[in-house]
């Protein structure tokens, strides 16, 4: 059992930099869960299908299990912690909430960051493309159907 | 679930990946997008002793459209290729291909040449590159060659590269004539690796087709090029092919494609399609080549 | 028929006569937002995984690459650091923690009992053969991967399916039993050979369910705290039902109950798999107290599809007796489990072929009726709970035979229902298998959901694509769901289990209300809509009610949540409790006011004298005064009441009807529409009502068109991925419309009715009789899930 030596990595995440020293196998999601204590970033395959580590890397949603944490220095990384301000809900967070968007709770931070990605790209999404858009993202509880309404309504609400 | 230990090297230029391959080509794997490789390392179905780290080399960052090919670097994000409009105006078909790889997180990490040089069979941009036809630069200790679309893949996830090279670019060749192309897959969700797929470019000279490049993917150890289906319609008449000249191809296809069973679908189903799709592909491609888009 | 009203009267009687009541102000029925939301939408909800404790080691299984096999050896002097930094156990190591065995009370069941980690055998691939923790998660799998390559095995023959399992020469999973087949058993209902001797025409169908599983977006996970000076275990564990864990945690390792506590904190889905205690819950406490120090083990996703229980597999075989003009005489039906490597605990390996038998019946007038049930043991995961446990199965059998002999007489295959269809006022009703079906709205959800989907102007329109050779298709759905599982509801599904469950709601000395309960929300909403009972029971604001739920120091004991009983059974625990507290309210309120507690209203947190709201005190005031005052305080000062609820059996009803598409070539099936009736009595929340409905339909949809856990016929598993094993994802699911009907239960406190499975057990046959009614032109019959486009080609006889 080789052990892999630590090395020290800087991460820019939620607007605070911060220096660690982990392990460079460990990915981006276990760092930011473990060594920050991030654990709004959820853990749901660790293989890239479902979606539920989604964070943004410089805007873009990416699955922080697929992404080593030591690849991840430099650009600005954004979780689910980082998307109220002051307490108070964004506009994509609330329209989850008005329109029960949600059920366990386990899917919503990684759901919450693709709506993010996807709506920046798509102000006004057909339910095809919201369907299209969010696809890489697992619910087990609501069968899609008030998550497409929550980010239509979230759309709306941006404008 | 949590990747095996290794030894990490973010390299910031060509030589000093090949210099780190070059020195353990067995024991080292090329990290790209990391979007096959991470899961089969989360999985611990490899455990390579070095992670050859290439996202930092800059120079690997590009899409040069030239006058008969599109040159993509190996940093070059597939979202990147996706949405690039000078690409898409030269090889509409490759969008429409993207689109089809994984999902929108996935296109955000992964890369176009990462997705070639993983060489799965059913998936997109193996067959997408086999059809349009190009090349593969790889680079090593010893220098630098380049392998031709046709001569590519090998096997299962197995391509003609050497363990110690790395590919810095893929050129797809931009055909020339009234060009029209088909993307087609059957897969069980949206997203996933192909059941069964076609990608096809059909160029017409007059009424007469000059050249047909049909590729099934998910059909065998490799994408497979239809050659005989190609044969049969190039030099015909746009006009003459119809029922008869279709239904052979489409058996052509069938009897082409080398499946397997797995729990997804039998080989029966993937021959089935694989005439399907290579008829369908035909006749729009030559929809879309009569009136260009 | 003089029995059956007579059991109808008794029911009447014996329930009618309850206190049923339910205080309705300004929140039941109400689409209250939830309360619970604003912690999960910033990621301060905390599961299982996300708990760290000082010194806690990681815990990472060792399991058998190999479907039946004899463990030879295990050399843990291979693990560098061993009792150091890494430590390891094995089945031997936890030989004095006993076996789980299922306790269901049938004499001619056969035990199969599991011990923690295996122990000289392993049955599937998966089953736990060893643990080793380290500091880090990293660290632990390193250790594991490398006790994993040392583990020697001799493999035994494996038992991959149930026709292999009941082959003479089968190798038996179990030598001591001198058989796979731990189940056997047929009953009769009626007259049954009569009515098939009578009979215009008989029709059956093989139907092969397939093997699928709840896969919550959160797996399974355990974290155990062993303080040895106090000698108290803490254990969070992804539990549906903490307080019964917290009685099998103590019975299995020997500890007082009250030196046991058990939290289940955020719990990302259950869907029935966590409601069975699984071994994982014994054995990582084990450790915790035998190293004392804190033990974490997170399921992996891989580990999950594996090793965490799988559902729904049997076989049915199902025959119908008609007359020409489509009335049912008799039905004859045969049910077999493929149970896995061990018969579960608490419900045995019939959990589905039994359920699935008595549950047969379904809306639908049938008087005689054969049911036979058999289970065997196969090298697989075991089979458990799933949302719609052995009613899905049942209801897609019987809802795909339905349509076909509707075919087959040439009736419409809505008429054919409606023929044999329970009218509401038959109801209640004492089904041949003995379930009393309380009251409904049979016949009305089948004809608003046809409405809703314009069904004359469909089967019009499908006339015509069919001649442009485009095949679409319709597919009914109806179904009655046992609910509000409770001593009754148990009973009457065939397996007895009695049941216990308390609220406790108390007003502090501010006046606001907190409410403990039993049962434990992993999803479903209760914070929100059991404080809408609350808030209603005692005239505040929802946002003044808070909920514990979930943790067995702070809440009354109780079975928790599965089976559809929450709403039912939470809801009377707690609006029964707030009338007390109420009462007690008004005591003191009374003294105050100078009024008879008998002429006082709380309405918006005040008390005040009915007709005259100007004299009224706030519900602090009283509050405070009840806790302060010994002038007016009650001889029992506490504002707080606990109360138990024990449900009569109730029925939900209602009707999905699917439209599809198929694409004649390849077999593509598109899903266009889904419309689902819903009727579970007197509605909480509608907006968590509906979205119940959705989610069950869709992991229905799952079953149906997706997901499937298939084993080579070598037993080993080959969907060990999320790339193999197919969840619905947003592209999969077409728009789902949910139209409700509110029947009130004649029998339950309030009229509620449990929820939230009948989608799940609808939606399957909805989409295959969809699928089989656009494929009617090829004399498509649908005799297994999932509908593969592979399978579609093969109906139409286009491949195969």
């Amino acid at each position: 059992m080789a052990m892999s030596s630590k090395q020290i990595v800087e991460l820019n995440v939620n607007g605070i930099p911060h220096q660690l020293l982990v392990e460079p196998r460990k990915t981006l999601a276990d760092v930011l869960r473990d060594d920050l204590g991030l654990t709004g970033t959820k853990l749901g395959c660790e293989h890239g299908v479902c979606g539920a580590c989604t964070v943004l890397v410089d805007g873009r949603a990416i699955r922080a299990c697929l992404m080593f944490a030591v690849q991840a220095q430099g650009p600005e990384i954004t979780t689910v912690e980082g998307l109220a301000s002051d307490g108070e809900l964004d506009h994509i967070q609330k329209a989850f909430a008005e329109n029960h968007g949600l059920q366990c709770g386990y899917c919503t931070p990684g759901m919450l960051m693709t709506a993010h990605a996807f709506l920046a790209e798509n102000p006004e999404p057909t339910r095809e493309q919201i369907c299209e858009g969010m696809n890489g993202n697992l619910c087990r509880c609501t069968g899609y159907q008030n998550i497409i309404k929550s980010t239509a309504a979230a759309a709306k609400a941006a404008k | 679930m949590k990747p095996p230990p290794f030894k990490y090297h973010a390299c910031r230029t060509i030589d000093e990946a090949v210099g780190i391959l070059d020195s353990d080509p067995d024991g080292s794997k090329v990290l790209a997008g990391g979007q096959s490789l991470v899961p089969v390392l989360n999985l611990r179905l490899a455990a390579p002793d070095n992670l050859v780290d290439i996202n930092s080399i800059e120079s690997l960052d590009h899409i040069r459209v030239q006058p008969d090919h599109v040159a993509i670097g190996a940093g070059t994000r597939q979202y990147v290729v996706e949405r690039s409009d000078q690409l898409h105006s030269v090889l509409p078909v490759v969008r429409e291909a993207l689109s089809h790889v994984g999902h929108s997180q996935i296109r955000n990490r992964g890369t176009v040449v990462g997705s070639i040089c993983h060489a799965d069979p059913a998936a997109e941009m193996p067959a997408v590159f086999l059809t349009v036809g190009g090349e593969v630069t790889a680079h090593s200790a010893a220098g630098t060659r380049t392998i031709g679309s046709d001569d590519f893949f090998e096997s299962y996830l197995t391509t003609a590269l050497e363990p110690n090279e790395i590919v810095t670019q893929v050129k797809f060749d931009i055909p020339s004539g009234r060009t029209g192309w088909y993307f087609e897959e059957v897969a069980r969700r949206h997203g996933d690796f192909a059941i069964l797929g076609v990608v096809a470019l059909v160029s017409l000279e007059g009424d007469t087709v000059s050249r047909a490049r049909i590729t099934i993917f998910g059909g065998g150890a490799t994408p497979l090029r239809m050659t005989a289906a190609e044969q049969l319609i190039t030099g015909a008449k746009a006009s003459d092919i119809g029922g008869d000249l279709l239904e052979r191809a489409a058996i052509e296809a069938s009897a082409a494609v080398r499946p397997t069973d797995d729990i997804h679908a039998s080989a029966d189903y993937r021959r089935h399609v694989a005439g399907l799709l290579t008829r369908r592909a035909v006749t729009r491609s030559l929809e879309r080549a009569g009136s260009p888009a | 028929m003089s029995e059956t009203l007579d059991l109808r009267e008794q029911a009447i009687r014996k329930w009618g006569s309850d206190n049923r009541a339910i205080r309705k102000g300004k929140w039941i029925g109400k689409p209250a937002r939830r309360l619970e939301d604003p912690r999960y939408l910033t990621g301060a909800a905390r599961y299982v995984a996300d708990l760290e404790l000082p010194r806690m080691l990681h815990a990472v299984y060792v399991r058998s690459p190999h479907p039946h096999a004899r463990i030879v050896s295990i050399d843990k002097s291979v693990l560098p650091g061993l009792g150091k930094t890494v430590f390891a156990f094995t089945g031997e190591d936890l030989r004095d923690v006993p076996p789980l065995i299922d306790h269901v009370a049938l004499d001619n069941l056969l035990r199969t009992p599991q011990p923690v980690i295996a122990i000289g055998k392993v049955r599937f691939v998966g089953d736990a053969v060893a643990i080793v923790l380290a500091a880090d998660r990293y660290a632990a799998e390193d250790a594991a991967e490398l006790l994993s390559s040392v583990v020697e095995y001799e493999e035994l023959p494996p038992v991959p399916n149930v026709a292999a399992s009941g082959a003479s020469d089968a190798a038996l999973l179990f030598e001591e039993l001198g058989t796979n087949e731990i189940y056997r058993e047929a009953i009769t209902h009626g007259e049954v050979d009569e009515a098939f001797a009578k009979a215009d025409r008989v029709f059956s169908t093989p139907f092969e369910h397939n093997r699928y599983m709840a896969a919550p977006m959160e797996t399974r996970g355990v974290l155990a705290d062993y303080d040895r000076a106090d000698q108290q275990l803490t254990v969070w564990s992804s539990t549906q039902m903490p307080h019964f864990l917290r009685s099998v945690i103590a019975g299995q390792l020997g500890l007082p109950e009250n030196k046991v506590r058990v939290i289940a904190p955020e719990v990302g889905g259950g869907f029935g798999m966590k409601m069975c205690t699984v071994p994982e819950e014994i054995a990582i406490p084990f450790i915790a107290t035998q190293l004392g120090r804190p033990v974490k083990w997170i399921e992996d996703r891989h580990e999950h599809l594996i090793a965490a229980t799988h559902s729904k597999q049997q076989s049915i075989n199902l025959e119908v007796a008609v007359t020409n003009d489509g009335k049912i005489l008799g039905v004859r039906g045969e049910f077999v489990g493929d149970g896995g490597g061990y018969s579960f605990n608490t419900e045995s390996a019939l959990i589905e072929p039994a359920l699935a038998a008595k549950a047969l019946p379904g809306p639908y007038r049938i008087e005689n009726y054969r049911e036979e049930v058999g289970a065997f043991l196969t090298n697989k995961s075991p089979v458990a709970a799933y949302r719609g446990v052995g009613w899905t199965a049942a209801n897609t059998a019987r809802e795909l035979l339905f349509d076909e002999a509707a075919r087959g007489l040439g009736i419409d295959p809505a008429e054919f229902r409606r023929r044999n269809m329970l009218r509401s006022d038959e109801l209640p009703y004492l089904s041949c298998t003995g379930q009393v079906y309380d009251s409904g709205s049979y016949l009305e959800s089948l004809d608003k959901a046809l409405e809703a989907v314009d069904y004359q102007a469909f089967r019009q329109r499908q006339e015509e694509l069919r001649q442009q050779g485009r095949y679409i298709g319709l597919g009914i759905s109806s179904y009655v769901e046992q609910t509000a599982w409770g001593s009754e509801s148990s009973a009457q599904a065939g397996t007895p289990l009695p049941s216990h469950d308390n609220a406790t709601v108390t007003v502090d000395p501010s006046g606001k209300v907190t409410v403990a309960v039993s049962v434990s929300s992993h999803g479903q909403g209760h914070e929100t809509s059991l404080a809408q009972i609350a808030a209603d029971g005692l005239g505040v604001d929802i946002k003044d009610v808070v909920l514990l739920h979930g943790d067995t120091s702070n809440t009354p004991y109780g079975l928790g949540t599965y089976a559809s009983r929450s709403a039912v059974i939470g809801g009377a625990t707690v609006a029964r409790a707030a009338a007390d507290v109420r009462e007690q309210i008004l005591q003191v309120a009374g003294k105050m006011l100078e009024a008879s507690p008998e002429d006082l209203v709380i309405e918006d947190g005040k008390v005040s004298v009915a007709g005259t709201p100007s004299r009224f005190k706030t519900l602090a005031d009283v509050a405070y005064a009840a806790h302060w005052d010994s002038e007016v305080r009650n001889s029992e000062p506490l504002l707080s009441a606990t109360r138990f609820y024990d449900p009569p059996a109730n029925y939900a009803n209602g009707c999905v009807v699917a439209l599809c598409e198929v694409d004649a070539d390849t077999g593509v099936v598109t899903l266009d529409r889904i419309v689902a009736v819903e009727d579970c009595g007197m509605v909480i929340n509608p907006m968590i009502v509906e979205a119940q409905v959705h989610g069950a339909i869709v992991q229905g949809l799952g079953g149906a068109m997706l997901e499937h856990l298939i084993y080579s016929d070598e037993g080993q598993p080959l969907t060990t991925t999320y790339m193999d094993y197919l969840v619905p994802t947003f592209s999969d699911v077409p728009p789902i419309e949910v139209i409700s009907i509110e029947t009130p239960s004649p029998f339950t406190v309030g009229g509620i009715k449990g929820m939230g499975e009948g989608g799940q057990i609808a939606a399957p046959a909805a989409l295959a009789n969809a699928v089989a009614d656009a494929l009617a032109p090829f004399g498509a019959r649908i005799e297994k899930l999932p509908i593969t486009p592979d399978y579609v080609l093969r109906l139409m006889g286009k491949i195969g």
